[in-house]
């Protein structure tokens, strides 16, 4: 019974929240400078009849609350995020769609390499905690997490790439390069730099979480035991340890994810790579707010559901959570 | 009778609140703090007089060397694609960085205390409502809000004015860095208030009747000052790194570099294609070098007072 009220808590808040961000992205479409028709007013390709639409469709001619709202959360649930300015009045929803892809590639395997090792670096430090090993391993997370993302970036170009030759600058492919497995390793060697920025900009921050809940965990007297009945150092680690100190990672990393992905978004900037980040800054350009929009949408609504997914499976991990045991 | 409870509850009160000057000694003997607070004030320095350092800030107009010159004996750092000397902007930026970051961290730091005290201390229906806002700020990709915020902000006050020798378009940066990121230090905050209320000087105070915003200011307060210290300086790191953030994608001002807004000038002017590393390497060094003295600060406060409690326990 709590078990089952908890879920729906996790739920309607994950629900709470989009709504939210709908109604923060509402008052930002309000406040920015010209209203929607205004707004589009200010291209000169498009027509009266469209102009008249768009304030059909918006409800313009009727009060902002609620009729204007509903209007927009309805539009927006349904997919329509409106037009891009700079597109050529594209809908919005494709325009961004053609740029998930790049993004999810670079994102999703830093993110997986910045796992793998920043587990692995954030147990030895913890493991060795107060040694020598700790301290350089330590100000080393300190220092990567602490480097702007676009700067890491830019190191890496500068060195792998000018100065060595050993990767492409910028960009996605080779321009009228091969296609098939040549291609694909064409795309490969072009995303390497962007992936390793991200993986490099996350190690440090996953590293100094674990390595702060293993050290907590040696403390406990579960560690003791297994010490007393004879087991080896690595069996206390893998066995007893790490399964308890990555609970915390897990939710903390899904917290972060926001944080995470505004910074990852600059690493395409710094590369060209085509984006959701190079979309945004171009957007940001030609103050196309609707696009902007959509990404802070996009963005959020994944976000939630990251956090969603990180709580049921903190929940099936860790019993205690769902029985409002802990805490 | 009720005068002497006074008497010793405020003694009280002074005593604890004097925790603060203790930290802040115990901090200086800590080497690593020692050193962070050394590079600090070594960096505030520059960013106070820069032009007693390095003369007034160089322009386009004003640069008289090459472009992109390596670091040499008259320019230790090298120059900009204008010719301009990396270390009079990377000095000059100082003033910037830390000032946005300085200030954007207050303005966290006041929201963020004022919602926890808030949500800590009336409980019930506001602190649910309250948390459940600080929640969705705390996932939220808030650093693209910002980026959406800062333009609208700016066009709605308009960039020509200076208040106090600060550009707008710095301000609006300020603005958005606080609105956007004071959830987790009301997180804190409110978990520390939460604690209090329910000690017995916020119950004397609250018998006595005083009214419940004179228990925040005068008891409260006090009591969170040294955490709101320690979460502080963790807050201002990022604030710089965010203002950097925004400065490198074009949101700074121009006429008021900070190392972000260099960084962005390196990237327009293709540095890392050029292998011009001087041009990245100056300012880039200066925001980690900040960040990391100030999480190494942040981190040793947090652990002394960890201590702290563990010991009065």
């Amino acid at each position: 019974m709590k078990a089952r009220r908890w879920l729906l808590g996790r739920f309607g808040g994950a629900i709470a929240t989009i709504l939210m961000v709908l109604i923060l992205n509402f008052v930002l479409f309000r406040l920015m400078p010209g209203s929607p028709d205004r707004a589009l007013a200010r291209n000169p390709r498009v027509s009266a009849a469209a102009m008249e639409a768009a304030r059909v469709r918006w409800g313009l001619d009727k009060p902002i609350f609620p009729d204007q709202l509903i209007a927009y959360v309805g539009a927006t649930i349904t997919g329509d995020f409106g037009y891009s300015v700079k597109y050529g009045g594209r809908e919005v929803t494709s325009v961004i769609g053609e740029k998930i892809g790049p993004t999810l590639l670079i994102v999703g395997l830093g993110e997986l390499i910045a796992l793998a090792a920043g587990i692995a670096l954030g147990a030895w430090t913890g493991w060795r905690r107060g040694r020598f090993g700790d301290r350089v391993g330590t100000l080393g997370a300190l220092i990567l997490y602490s480097m702007p993302y676009f700067w890491t970036g830019m190191l890496l170009i500068t060195l792998f790439a000018t100065t060595l030759g050993w990767l492409p600058t910028s960009g996605i492919t080779t321009p009228g390069g091969p296609g098939g497995i040549q291609g694909a390793i064409d795309l490969l060697r072009h995303a390497a730099l962007p992936i390793a920025t991200i993986a490099l900009g996350l190690i440090g921050q996953y590293a100094i979480l674990l390595r702060s809940s293993v050290a907590e965990a040696l403390r406990e007297g579960y560690v003791l035991t297994a010490r007393a009945k004879g087991l080896r150092d690595e069996r206390i680690l893998r066995g007893h340890i790490l399964p308890n100190a990555l609970l915390p990672t897990v939710t903390l990393a899904a917290i972060n994810a926001g944080y995470v992905i505004g910074g990852a978004l600059t690493v395409e900037i710094v590369f060209s790579w085509p984006g959701l980040g190079l979309l945004t800054q171009e957007a940001l350009q030609s103050r196309d707010y609707p696009i902007l929009q959509g990404v802070f949408l996009l963005l959020s609504v994944s976000v939630v559901m990251t956090n969603l997914l990180a709580d049921l499976l903190y929940s099936r991990l860790d019993p205690r959570v769902r029985h409002g045991a802990a805490r | 009778m009720s005068g002497s409870t006074t008497v010793t509850l405020s003694t009280r009160i002074r005593k604890r609140v004097s925790g603060g000057n203790r930290i802040m000694r115990m901090l200086l003997h800590r080497w690593d703090a020692r050193v962070a607070i050394i590079i600090l004030s070594l960096l505030t320095l520059s960013g106070v007089a820069p032009e007693a350092l390095v003369g007034p800030l160089q322009t386009a107009t004003t640069a008289t060397a090459d472009a992109l010159l390596p670091p040499s004996g008259t320019h230790l750092f090298g120059t900009d694609d204008l010719g301009r000397d990396l270390l009079n902007l990377t000095v000059h930026g100082a003033r910037i960085s830390l000032v946005v970051g300085a200030l954007s961290a207050a303005i966290t730091l006041v929201i963020g205390g004022g919602i926890g005290m808030i949500a800590g201390y009336r409980g019930g229906r506001v602190d649910a409502l309250l948390m459940r806002v600080a929640d969705t700020f705390l996932i939220l990709p808030t650093f693209v809000l910002a980026l959406i915020l800062a333009p609208i902000l700016r066009e709605l006050i308009g960039d020509q004015t200076e208040i106090f020798g600060i550009r707008t378009t710095l301000l609006t940066i300020v603005a958005v860095i606080g609105f956007t990121s004071w959830s987790s230090t009301a997180r804190i905050v409110r978990s520390q208030t939460l604690s209090l209320r329910e000690r017995t000087f916020v119950e004397r105070a609250r018998l006595v009747g005083l009214s419940p915003m004179r228990i925040i200011a005068r008891h409260i307060f006090p009591n969170i000052r040294t955490v709101l210290l320690a979460n502080g300086i963790v807050v201002i790191a990022g604030s710089i790194l965010t203002e950097s953030t925004l400065s490198f994608i074009g949101l700074g001002d121009p006429f008021q570099p900070s190392w972000g807004t260099i960084l962005g000038n390196a990237q327009s002017a293709a540095a890392p294609s050029l292998g011009a590393w001087w041009f990245i390497a100056a300012p880039g060094c200066a925001i980690l070098i900040t960040v990391v003295a100030c999480t190494v600060i942040g981190n040793a406060i947090d652990e002394l007072l960890d201590r702290d409690v563990r010991v009065r326990r």
